[in-house]
């Protein structure tokens, strides 16, 4: 339900929750942790504010179901390539070339425009030892950067937050979707889901009396009950913050970050085109958000449909057309809104494919494969070495540089994060950014 | 150390309470029905019921793929497995989602709702996913185990479940060869169903997992073979003991180990009462457990029998279960179970699809299953309960193909306010109130909260409208309140 609310703006936030400190379970989780924050005078130096306008933003898409990554960063020169793929190979005369017999798909003409801006680093290779052929299972080791034989349950992002964002917004995490990825799992849960725009917040009901009771029970009026009156139908938990106020946190968290987010999509707009497809949509909204000053600083976006055992070359084409288009689309309404400096894209899939092509003009699931790394920020250039097509690993290429090794550079380079812990162990850094 | 229940603390809201979390809650009649059976009858109502016999999904058929398998085996092009295997995966799909809701109207149909919860609880501790399994029939087969042994012993449990084709399939039993063990059950039975990481060593988990070498499933008929030819039968030294032991054996020597007591009996009272980390409650349980030589249900009635299970650490404080959420909806209020798609989708959305939990170690639980998104969905769901499932209204996506000819499912009726209140009632706003906080929060409304929803109520005109009352069970439905049991 949206109500009469009065906007709940930070800073009315931030001067309510002083005034009524004593009520402290009345007020946001990130209220309450902004306040202890200002009270240690951010002592934690691990902890990062951010007003929204300048700290450094990182976009995740994830291109899901393993993409292809041979016939995405091409090794136009090597014999073995178009031996292992004489019908879905890509020939050499149609490979936009990049460097030294490597190229891209055709679809990428617009990856090749920013990879000549200097805007685009391609890092090739990447996966990690013991690769894990389910999607199911490598995602979630993507997801939550761990070993293959080993299973965590919160995510990389999630640890991130949960070490470096106490206290921050709720929409210090957005993600384009439904559903938080498993990425996002963190001890304080954090992150919105915007599914669609329309769908932000609870819904209106047009009952004055119950939109009144509503925001009382759901403790959106920080001043409208006070802990006893319920106190008797909730027992306190481990945590110290009971199963109750936790609850109501996350409703005030709910309703502050969904008229915050409309309050951002209303305020500004695309300063270029988008393609009309999911990732068009998801990326066309996060630069609106980006330039609506959303105190966010990772953002995530998805495009499936990459598990393609059969008829490939079509259905490749066309999503890597999608995803290159929206990409550029995104990339240049940021710099027309003279924010491109502030962010940094990722893209990962949860493996690449098998080298050789299948009998039925697909791949199966593989292994290693190259990811990109896009932003006004970034090193531009190739990172890490195509892997060699004669030596593999039961029919799958071998990884050369361990994904955490992408994530850490991230985490350390770009967001000013203790990659180290957040990761559970150091993993050799790359220069990308 | 556990205290017994005394008779004083037997009162409505304790008896509420039992039903809530040995099973999904029920209508006042029900809680007054229990609680006039005094403690040690209401807990044996509960717990020594039997799984009752019930029609089986349309999955429960373990030949149902054969023709499309002969299909796929004699397909030459591509093109033909190609669109064969489309088949087996849509098939696949639409079974899936068929055998959800079938779970989902036992659990809210049935007269034994404990057995129900039990096998709720065991499927959250070894956690098997249709993802990977990719056999509806096999994901309802485990389904029966667990219901059929998850109230007996919990070695022979343990057994059944190594046994169990789906999970042979999840940890990869059914590729352990003699000579290359796989490691992925035997991990896994030791770190996240019996004893907890760090109470083995990495050998033990070498020599366990030779001890589970030969486990085959029977293409005929879906079933466990034992293939003699594929089973170590060396010596192999576990938990530093050396035999030429197998698998049941293993188990055995795991259940006789302390530790499997405590670990188990947390995990019980974790999920039936609190989460606790108090060493002297959980040695308590865990002796408990050992005395009655790991029997499942006598164990239960010691759980719900000490006051400790009804004190204030225990009431209203665990998060609902997006099962929970639902089931305990349906079970106690008059509202139309939706469409499989739309049960499907709405578990998805918050956090909890049955069948596929998100990894081995199962759901989190507790405060993970609320973020701004998940609560935000519950709310909007909870109100649609009441009102009406709108499909589309809720976000549903397009239907698979094969899910109703390609027809978005259909719209659900409102709450049948008529069969809640009567039409004197309508007349008396308290008695409203009244009959619909039991039924919501299921505990009596003498609680400060229920004179929010009577002032609520107070300056309606009479007789009160269907629609103010739907109003009001949406409103008590999208509260923090409402999430807790």
């Amino acid at each position: 339900m949206e109500h009469d609310l009065p906007v709940l703006t930070r800073r009315a936030f931030l001067r309510t929750s002083l005034i009524v400190a004593a009520l402290s379970w009345t007020v946001p989780v990130f209220i309450q942790q902004t306040c202890m924050v200002m009270h240690a005078q951010a002592l934690d130096s691990a902890v990062q504010g951010g007003t929204g306008r300048d700290h450094p933003i990182l976009v995740v898409i994830q291109l899901a179901g393993g993409n292809d990554g041979l016939n995405t960063i091409i090794p136009f020169e090597d014999d073995l390539y178009f031996k292992a793929r004489p019908t879905i190979g890509i020939p050499k005369n149609q490979v936009i070339p990049l460097d030294k017999g490597i190229g891209l798909h055709p679809s990428l003409g617009s990856l090749k425009a920013l990879y000549e801006s200097g805007n685009l680093a391609i890092i090739q290779g990447v996966g990690y030892p013991n690769p894990n052929r389910s999607h199911f299972r490598s995602t979630e080791i993507w997801q939550t950067a761990s070993d293959a034989n080993q299973i965590l349950t919160k995510g990389w992002l999630g640890r991130y937050f949960d070490n470096c964002c106490r206290g921050e917004d709720p929409t210090v995490g957005v993600v384009l979707g439904e559903q938080l990825p498993e990425a996002f799992n963190a001890n304080v849960p954090t992150g919105v889901a915007i599914g669609r725009p329309g769908n932000l917040g609870f819904d209106r009901t047009s009952d004055p009396g119950e939109a009144h009771l509503f925001s009382e029970l759901n403790g959106l009026e920080p001043d409208a009950m006070s802990g006893d009156s319920i106190g008797s139908l909730s027992g306190p938990n481990n945590s110290g913050l009971s199963a109750l106020e936790y609850l109501q946190r996350t409703a005030l968290d709910a309703q502050v970050s969904a008229e915050r987010i409309r309050q951002m999509l209303r305020s500004s707009k695309n300063e270029v085109s988008y393609p009309r497809n999911q990732l068009g949509n998801s990326l066309g909204l996060i630069a609106r958000l980006i330039a609506g000053s959303l105190p966010t600083r990772v953002y995530y976006a998805s495009q499936g449909g990459y598990d393609t055992h059969a008829g490939q070359a079509n259905t490749h084409q066309r999503l890597l057309s999608e995803f290159s288009a929206a990409l550029f689309a995104f990339c240049n309404d940021l710099k027309r809104k003279g924010i491109f400096d502030r962010i940094v894209v990722m893209t990962f899939s949860e493996f690449g494919r098998r080298v050789i092509e299948n009998a039925n003009g697909g791949t199966d699931h593989g292994t290693a494969a190259p990811l990109f790394v896009c932003g006004g920020g970034v090193n531009p250039g190739l990172y890490g070495k195509q892997p060699a097509l004669d030596k593999l690993d039961s029919g799958d290429l071998f990884y050369g540089i361990d994904f955490r090794s992408v994530y850490s550079t991230i985490l350390l380079n770009w967001m000013k994060a203790p990659a180290g812990k957040i990761l559970g162990r150091e993993f050799p850094k790359l220069s990308f950014v | 150390m556990l205290s017994p229940l005394t008779l004083k603390r037997w009162d409505f809201d304790a008896a509420a309470h039992l039903l809530v979390r040995a099973g999904f809650g029920g209508r006042a009649e029900e809680i007054e029905k229990l609680h006039a059976l005094g403690p040690a009858k209401a807990i044996s109502s509960l717990v020594d019921s039997q799984p009752e016999s019930y029609a089986p999904p349309a999955c429960a058929d373990p030949h149902g793929q054969d023709e499309l398998r002969n299909q796929l085996r004699d397909a030459v092009t591509p093109e033909q497995k190609q669109s064969v295997r489309k088949l087996l995966n849509e098939r696949f799909r639409y079974e899936m989602s068929d055998l959800t809701r079938w779970w989902v109207m036992r659990m809210v149909n049935t007269r034994a709702p404990f057995v129900e919860k039990m096998t709720l609880f065991w499927h959250g501790r070894f956690a098997t996913s249709g993802q990977k399994v990719r056999h509806a029939y096999k994901m309802w087969h485990q389904n029966e185990i667990l219901r059929q042994n998850g109230l007996a012993n919990f070695a022979n449990l343990t057994k059944a479940i190594s046994r169990d084709p789906a999970m042979m399939i999840w940890l990869d039993t059914v590729q352990s060869k003699k000579e290359r063990p796989n490691e992925n059950f035997a991990r896994e039975v030791m770190e996240l169903f019996t004893l907890g990481e760090g109470c083995y060593s990495e050998s033990d988990v070498k020599e366990a997992a030779r001890a589970w070498t030969g486990y085959r499933i029977d293409k005929d008929n879906q079933s466990f073979r034992f293939a003699p030819a594929q089973f170590d039968s060396g010596l192999k030294t576990f938990l530093g003991k050396t035999g030429s032991w197998n698998g049941d054996q293993i188990v055995d020597m795991i259940v006789s180990q302390p530790q499997c007591a405590r670990f188990i009996a947390a995990k019980i009272w974790k999920f039936f009462a609190y989460e606790t980390t108090d060493p002297k409650l959980i040695d308590a349980l865990a002796s408990e457990f050992r005395n009655v030589q790991y029997e499942i249900r006598p164990f239960m009635k010691q759980v719900f029998s000490t006051q400790e299970f009804y004190g204030t650490e225990a009431l209203n404080s665990q998060i609902k279960s997006p099962v929970q959420f639902l089931v305990q909806a349906f079970r106690t209020m008059p509202i139309a179970l939706p469409e499989s798609s739309v049960l499907e989708f709405a578990f998805r959305q918050m956090g909890q699809v049955p069948f596929y939990p998100p990894s081995v170690k199962g759901w989190d639980g507790g405060n993970s299953w609320i973020n701004t998104a998940t609560l935000t969905f519950r709310y909007k769901l909870a109100r649609q309960l009441v009102e009406g499932i709108d499909p589309q209204e809720l976000g549903l996506p397009k239907p698979l193909a094969m899910d109703m000819g390609g027809i978005r499912p259909a719209t659900t009726p409102a709450l049948l306010v008529d069969q809640i209140v009567t039409a004197s009632d309508r007349q008396q706003p308290q008695n409203v109130v009244e009959k619909l906080f039991v039924r919501i929060f299921q505990c009596s409304s003498k609680f400060e909260l229920a004179t929010r929803f009577r002032e609520f109520l107070s300056n309606r005109s009479l007789p009160l409208e269907d629609s103010t009352i739907r109003g009001l069970a949406a409103l008590m439905m999208t509260t923090p309140y409402y999430q807790l049991t």
